[in-house]
Order: structure tokens, then C-alpha cells, then sequence
């Protein structure tokens, strides 16, 4: 089973952000995580859909902070259509970003969203590839 | 030396049989045996010897060859050769797969909750929606204002 979640996250490789999707900034035992492949996404027009969520310290709040601004410099562009980005005292609150396809017609996009709750953070990173446009996107997930 | 006489036939046959007379020789010897009416009683065994060299023997036709094998030899067992048809088997069966290209395993549903490893698709897709329910409705102005009054 690890093995093959292991292998699933490949699809993130090159990413920064992948660290956290392998537990290397916060234990994988503290997460709580989705991975998700398939005819099962097909509904949202995703292939894959890789989630985790997590509590975290100022200290790994801010790790994640950079490695996801880092991330960033692959999206594809500023524009409404592509990104969705808001941040809070110098720190991301949220951002849905597209990132360059690395295949045609294959949108791969990472989202961020770091909540903070009286002592610590509440982070929630997805990385997601498939053909849906931000637009769709929205269309199914926004409340 | 063109034609054996007497004197030197003694000669001759003391080379040819040491084995190093040579084919004019023995030729010549044997013309002179064939040829000779009053020979001494020493060279009469020779004489003899040469007359039976010089017998034909007899050798079967091709036909009579061939028949004499049909007859002695056991009917050839009919071999088929199985490892031409083992190795074109292998062959076929490895292109296949090298050439097939593999099934991708691509439905996949994995939760891992509270250090636990979950083949729940069910639980899978509900953690990933609420997960993308969250951060889609970021850009609601209500949840903004409910995120920034619990974060006080």
C-alpha cells in the first residue's frame, strides 16, 4: 500500500511542495490524507487527485509557505483564469494556481490554504492533474 | 628407361618394393610382367603378384550401391524438430510482451487517516472534495469574514 502511494506521487515530482506530500515537513502519522485516481474522477473531468491536511507550527507554516512560493514561479500566468491568490500578513492565506502543463492538453494545478486556528495552523495542499479548466473547477467546488 | 629387360627388372622391384618406385616404373613393371614368356623362377611370384594387381575388381554400379543401402539401412525414424518451433514460440511470446503495452492501473482510491492506510474509495473521495470545497470557497466573502472571525 505504501508503496504504491509512493508511486503515485510521482505526478508531483520536481515540485517543491512535494515534501510535504511525502511527510517530510510534517509526519505523514499527523495527516490526513487522499489520493485518488482514476474513473472516480472522471466525473470532474481530474485524473488524479492527491490531498493532505494537517495542523502545523509558525515554523512549518512558514516552510510551506516558501516552497509553495516557489511553486509558483512554474504557474502559467497572473491572470484570473489561471490563479486564484490571496495572502495575509506576508503569508498565503490561499492560492489555486495552473501550473505548465507537462503534458498537452493536461492541466496540473497545486492549491493552498492555511487557516489559522488560536495556537496553530490548519493547512490544507492539493495537487491535481486532469483536463478541467480552473472554470469547471469552480463550478464544482465553490459553495 | 623405356623398356624392361631382364637384367634391370631386379632393379625395379627392388624399389618399387621399398615404396619408392615411382608410377613410370611400376607402369613399366608391369608391362614387362604382362609381356614376359620365359621368366627366371625368381621373378615367376612376381609375375604372379602383378597379374593379380592387374585384375580388374569388379565395382558395383550406383543402382546396385543404392539398393544394398535401401536393404541394410534402417528405415530412417522421421525426426521432427521440435526446438525451431520452441524457439519461434519463445520468440512470439516474448514479443507479445514486450510489445503489449501494459495495462495502466489507474483507478486508485487511498485514505490515510489517523496513521492508518485505508483502501476506501468512499472515504477517499470525501476527504479530497471537502478538501477542494474548502479552498474553492476562499473566494467567498462570508467565508472570509467566518475564517477571519475564528481566527481572532
Amino acid at each position: 500500500m505504501l508503496l504504491g502511494i509512493t508511486l503515485c506521487t510521482t505526478a508531483q515530482e520536481g515540485l517543491q511542495i512535494n515534501e510535504a506530500f511525502e511527510g517530510k515537513v510534517i509526519d505523514k502519522q499527523c495527516m490526513q490524507e487522499s489520493l485518488v485516481k482514476g474513473e472516480n474522477l472522471k466525473p470532474y473531468k481530474l485524473e488524479m487527485l492527491h490531498t493532505v491536511k494537517f495542523a502545523a507550527g509558525s515554523k512549518d507554516r512558514e516552510k510551506l509557505n516558501a516552497l509553495f512560493t516557489k511553486d509558483m514561479e512554474e504557474r502559467i500566468s497572473d491572470d484570473d483564469s489561471n490563479m486564484e491568490f490571496e495572502s495575509r500578513d506576508g503569508y498565503i492565506y490561499y492560492a489555486i494556481v495552473q501550473l505548465t502543463d507537462n503534458k498537452k492538453g493536461r492541466h496540473r494545478y497545486i492549491c493552498y490554504q492555511c487557516k489559522k486556528k488560536s495556537s496553530y495552523y490548519d493547512i490544507t495542499l492539493v495537487y491535481m492533474e486532469g483536463t478541467a479548466s480552473l472554470a469547471d473547477l469552480r463550478k464544482t467546488f465553490k459553495k | 628407361m623405356n623398356k624392361v629387360t631382364q637384367e634391370n627388372v631386379r632393379e625395379l622391384l627392388r624399389l618399387y618394393m621399398e615404396g619408392v618406385g615411382t608410377q613410370k616404373e611400376l607402369k613399366l613393371l608391369r608391362e614387362y610382367f604382362n609381356t614376359a614368356s620365359d621368366l627366371p623362377a625368381d621373378l615367376v611370384s612376381y609375375a604372379q603378384m602383378f597379374a593379380i594387381i592387374d585384375e580388374e575388381t569388379p565395382v558395383p554400379s550406383v543402382e546396385a550401391l543404392n539398393r544394398f543401402s535401401e536393404e541394410q539401412m534402417p528405415a530412417p525414424r522421421r525426426h521432427i524438430l521440435l526446438w525451431p518451433l520452441l524457439a519461434a514460440a519463445c520468440i512470439a511470446a516474448f514479443a507479445f510482451i514486450i510489445l503489449t503495452p501494459p495495462k495502466q492501473k489507474n483507478d486508485m482510491a487511498i485514505a490515510y487517516v489517523d496513521g492508518k492506510m485505508l483502501n476506501d474509495k468512499a472515504l477517499a473521495m470525501q476527504i479530497g472534495q471537502e478538501a477542494l470545497q474548502e479552498i474553492f470557497s476562499n473566494g467567498n466573502e462570508e467565508q472570509q469574514l467566518t475564517d477571519l472571525f475564528n481566527a481572532k
